[in-house]
């Protein structure tokens, strides 16, 4: 009975205990759905072109100024793209719906040395399936959404990145 | 060993046999659970409700803090007021669980017997600003400040957003929410939620 009884509570509760951590912290997209194309300015004026990245893997983040996991998340994102850029994996942050000198502000008090491209109408937004911010988006060599997550995380986690790093191979 | 000592060991194991039970059910989230505080940020109150590792906190917005915010954006004096009295909260969706949430503000209800009314959802606002002269921008922030109306999160996502109960300042509400969670339906409410004041 009493071997039983810690079998059965170890099996039970373990996964309560794992789950207080999130875990790799992302959602596998089953189907890989095509992620959906776009043309966006940075703060510069520079143009993105998703599909022009097309071969890489991309990291990528809607959000904005005023969202508090957003801005949580950032400096994590910019220790993560520190490692990644190396590898040839790209980060592109997507802001929803500001202006310029909003998101300009922004980077007074932030370090951000990845791209931080401005969706001023959303109109990129509400082609993604994104209903709440931050929602980032891992997309594989070929363009596809592989995976997907809904709120902030600490991008620069090990395991994280190893998941990412294992869409390039 | 003698009679004595048998039935003595045979206690012993019989006890430990309800002990580790014991200790499970009291680990499991077996039944929902509604706080009530301060939230240490803002200072001011909050209500929580968990249930199986999932979580909702809902922290008052004083309506001058929801007027600021929208003026920001691109709202004229009159619009970000009518936003800011309308019982704002700031809403924390958190999936610590194992399982799939989700939920759809359609189904909630603000209740203040005998009478019950929805939430104002990113809908509500879009058809009321139809009518009126609200810049692009404006609108923009609004629709993505606010908690999306429908909302599936997996297994370590969270969200936050905006609540709009509907009521003026200071008003009290009980809020019947229901949620899904690894499918099966749960139904919960937290009564005794008041507005921030409007100061």
């Amino acid at each position: 009975m009493y071997r039983w009884s810690l079998t059965l509570f170890l099996l039970l509760v373990t996964p309560f205990v794992a789950a207080q951590k999130p875990g790799l912290g992302l959602t596998h997209l089953p189907g890989r759905p095509q992620a959906p194309d776009f043309v966006l300015h940075d703060l510069d004026g520079n143009s993105y072109r998703l599909s022009d990245h097309r071969g890489s893997v991309l990291i990528i983040n809607f959000w904005a100024t005023w969202c508090p996991p957003c801005r949580a998340e950032m400096p994590s994102m910019q220790r993560a793209w520190e490692q990644l850029q190396k590898e040839g994996i790209v980060m592109l942050g997507i802001d929803v719906g500001e202006s310029e000198d909003t998101v300009l502000e922004f980077t007074a008090n932030y370090t951000v040395e990845f791209p931080l491209l401005l969706d001023q109408e959303a109109q990129v937004t509400g082609q993604w399936p994104v209903v709440g911010l931050p929602t980032t988006f891992v997309v594989d060599t070929e363009g596809r959404i592989s995976y997907r997550a809904i709120g902030g995380r600490e991008w620069d986690d090990p395991e994280l990145l190893d998941l990412v790093r294992a869409l390039q191979r | 060993m003698n009679q004595l000592q048998f039935q003595s060991r045979e206690r012993v194991r019989a006890r430990r046999g309800w002990v580790l039970p014991g200790m499970l059910l009291a680990a499991l989230p077996l039944s929902a659970e509604v706080i009530s505080g301060r939230d240490d940020e803002s200072g001011q109150s909050r209500w929580e409700w968990r249930e199986a590792g999932v979580s909702m906190q809902l922290i008052q917005r004083l309506p001058d803090q929801t007027r600021a915010f929208f003026l920001g954006r691109g709202f004229m004096r009159a619009e970000a007021d009518a936003i800011g009295s309308t019982c704002v909260f700031q809403t924390i969706f958190r999936n610590d669980g194992s399982q799939r949430l989700s939920y759809d503000l359609n189904d909630w209800r603000v209740v203040r017997h005998p009478a019950s009314s929805s939430l104002l959802t990113r809908e509500y606002w879009d058809a009321r600003w139809a009518t009126e002269e609200v810049s692009q921008e404006a609108r923009i922030a609004l629709r993505w400040s606010l908690l999306p109306t429908r909302q599936s999160y997996q297994p370590g996502d969270y969200n936050w957003g905006m609540t709009s109960f509907g009521l003026p300042p200071g008003a009290a509400f009980d809020l019947s929410l229901r949620v899904s969670i690894g499918g099966t339906p749960v139904t919960a409410t937290l009564p005794g939620i008041v507005c921030a004041a409007d100061r």
